[in-house]
Parts: C-alpha cells; structure tokens; sequence
C-alpha cells in the first residue's frame, strides 16, 4: 500500500503548536453527551407540559364521548411518541458516527404526515360537527359565524407553543455535529410541531379537514420550519459559515 | 477519549497521535489535496475539542472522529463553495490510497487512475473499509447509509474497479 500524501508525514504526528495552546487553554472537564434514546426521553417533560397547557386552559372538546377514549386520548399519545421518535432520529442525526440511513429519516417523515392526515379524516368522519369551546356563549357564537378566527387562533396559538418546545430543544441540540444541520433542525422543529398538536387537537372542537389540516398542519411545518432555521444557523455559526 | 473529556491533555495528544495521519489521509481523499487537509486537519480537531462533550462512549472513537472529519470537510466545501474545483481537480488526482486488495491487479498509476474515475461514494465506501478498516455498521453510521448499502457501495466499487482496470490492461496490450 502507498499513499503519497502521508509520505513526507510520520505516522504518529504531534498536534500543531497552536492547536496545542487552544486545546490547553480550554481544558476543563465536560460531562459526555447522553445516547439518542436518553436525549429524546428527556424532552419529554417539558414536551408533556407544554402540550397540555391548552388542554389545562380550555379542557377536553365537548365530542369526546363520541370519539370515544382511543380517537381521542389514543390518537394523540400515537402522535406524542411520533413525536419523540423524530426528535430521537435528529439526535442519531447529530452524531458523527451515528446516522441513521436516508430511508429511515424519510420514512419518519412520511409516517408523521399520513399519522396527522389520517386522526383528522378519522376524527372528521367520527364526529363531524363542531362542538362548542368551554368558553363564554358570545365567543362561540363568534366562533360559529366565523370559524376562521378559529383558524387563526389555533395556527398562532399552537406555532408560539412549538415555538417554544423548538427554542427548548435547539438549546439542548446547540452542541449538534450534524452534516445536514437543516435536516437534523426540520426534524425536532416537526417533533415539537407534533407534541403540542397531540395536546392540541384534544381541546379544539372543529373537526373539518380544512380546519385541522389548514390551520394544525400548517403550525407543524411552521414549526419544522424554524427547527430547520435554527438547526442550520447553529450549524452555520460552528462551523463558521 | 473519556480521560479527554475528564481535562487531560496527554489523552488528547494520545488520540491525535493515534489518528491524525490516518484522518489526514481520509480528508486528503475527500478534499483532493493535500494543502487543504492540513487546515481541515486541524479544523476536525479543534472541532472535536469544542464537541468533546458531544461524544458518548458508547461509540467508538475512530469512526466518531472521521465521521467528524467528513462533517468538517463538507461544511467547509458548503462554506467555500469550491465543489466544483475540487471536482475538476479529480482528473489529476494523486491522492488516492492504492488498496491492498488492488495492489496485485495493476501499477499504482493504473490503480489511481481507475479509482479518479468510480464514483465518488463508492470510492468513499471502498476507501473506508479497504484502506481504513471500518466495518460496513460503522461506515453505514458516517454515511447516514443502512450497512447493506455501505456494503453494496464497497463491492461495487471493488467491482467497477477490476473491470476498469481490466480495460485499461487489454487496451495497453
């Protein structure tokens, strides 16, 4: 075997005398990174909290007799492990070492779309009339009149609580070695965009396809959206892009 | 690595003593020369300092460390935008290891010629595990690949690589 490139280099080299000094003068002890798994656990939390704070403010929808325990609290804690799940697949991301193949990423992807669209065609065709929010009767009848303020609401609302879960969870990936630190980014951004629609969808009472897809889906690739800023800003910014 | 993390300085001249030619080889390859893998030898150990609190030891540190080093050599083609460059600047390319496999099968001009010509990610796959020593798990980890894949991408390289070299040899005699 020859190489030309290490012919002129010893075989054991000695580290440069500047990156000796920079590496010396910074040397105190970390704490080493936990696992994928481990990382992804510990979100969950505060992801929990988050998600349930509109649950907390305006309780349950009226229909969850009708859609009974399994559409209602089941479908959503399939969402909330979803959830987890992307925010484990940008941990692995993360790790030079530990990527995960493309397929995988993808199919996490594609799996958290077809999840979202399928518990609203389910909850649509369950219970496709709009039960009054467990607010004063002016407001639902503002509601009822207009149902995009309903829209609005629930986009705004549940982008600012992923944005938050998005800020949380940049915090903690802001140490990331990812290659493709948009992608690693989209996915927490999708998992925290998730996590507060599991919460979400609970209490919201509109049912329609528009509504659910239109307005929560919209906030979960918002959220998405600013995961992958952030995600790749960090990137940038540590390796002086 | 973990005495590294715990602050000690000779456990950090140990991992680059152990690693560094071999990882200055590997970003020789990827980059296609040898001036830039200097600075991004030195930029993928200033970068595993800054994350050494990123690695876990339940991984192992030679493909934690070259998978770093690829990540360093592609955020600083991203930055530099020299893809192109370092592409044209294939054709010439001398800085590819010749494998020992591949050693018996032609002269080293031949060899390298042959492997300038594969594609880029079988000859980052076949590189890994016949020059380096990576196993097909771990490259498929540095790669965001399934070890399949990785496999698949080191024997077609293999492969593509006897053919070429094949042609090359009946076309001289």
């Amino acid at each position: 075997m020859i190489d030309q490139s290490s012919n002129n280099q010893p075989q054991a080299l000695k580290p440069p005398e500047a990156l000796m000094r920079a590496i010396a003068h910074d040397l105190k002890p970390v704490r080493p990174s936990p696992q994928p798994l481990h990382l992804a656990l510990r979100m969950v939390p505060l992801a929990l909290l988050v998600s349930s704070v509109i649950l907390l403010a305006i309780g349950p929808r009226q229909d969850s007799g009708i859609l009974g325990p399994l559409l209602t609290w089941g479908a959503s804690a399939a969402q909330f492990v979803l959830a987890i799940a992307l925010v484990w697949i940008a941990a692995h991301e993360g790790i030079p070492a530990g990527r995960l193949p493309r397929q995988m990423v993808y199919s996490a992807a594609v799996a958290a779309f077809l999840v979202v669209v399928s518990i609203t065609l389910l909850t649509f065709s369950t219970s496709p009339g709009t039960a009054a929010l467990r607010v004063p009767p002016q407001i639902n009848e503002l509601l009822r009149v207009s149902p995009w303020i309903m829209g609005f609401g629930c986009g705004i609302g549940s982008t600012l609580a992923g944005g938050i879960l998005v800020l949380f969870f940049s915090g903690v990936f802001r140490n990331s070695l990812a290659t493709q630190p948009t992608v690693a980014g989209a996915l927490y951004g999708a998992g925290a965009g998730l996590a507060i629609n599991a919460g979400w969808r609970i209490a919201c009472p509109f049912s329609t396809p528009w509504h659910a897809l239109g307005a929560h889906g919209a906030a979960i690739i918002a959220t998405a959206i600013l995961g992958a800023l952030i995600g790749r800003f960090l990137g940038n910014r540590r390796f002086h892009i | 690595m973990v005495r590294y993390q715990g602050g000690s300085l000779e456990a950090f001249q140990e991992i680059y003593a152990q690693l560094a030619a071999a990882v200055r080889r590997y970003l020789s390859h990827l980059a296609g020369g040898s001036e830039i893998a200097d600075d991004l030898l030195q930029e993928t150990f200033l970068q595993m300092h800054r994350s050494r609190a990123a690695y876990n030891p339940a991984y192992a540190v030679r493909p934690w460390v070259f998978g770093l080093a690829r990540n360093v050599f592609l955020m600083n083609r991203r930055a530099a935008r020299r893809w192109a460059k370092i592409h044209e600047s294939r054709e010439d390319l001398p800085e590819f290891p010749v494998l020992p496999e591949a050693d018996r099968l032609g002269s080293q001009d031949e060899i390298r010629r042959c492997i300038a010509h594969l594609a880029p990610d079988q000859v980052e796959a076949l590189l890994l595990h016949h020059e380096w020593g990576f196993s097909f798990e771990e490259i498929a980890g540095m790669l965001g690949i399934s070890a399949a894949a990785a496999r698949a991408r080191a024997s077609r390289g293999m492969a593509d690589l006897r053919v070429a070299l094949n042609s090359l040899q009946r076309a001289r005699a």
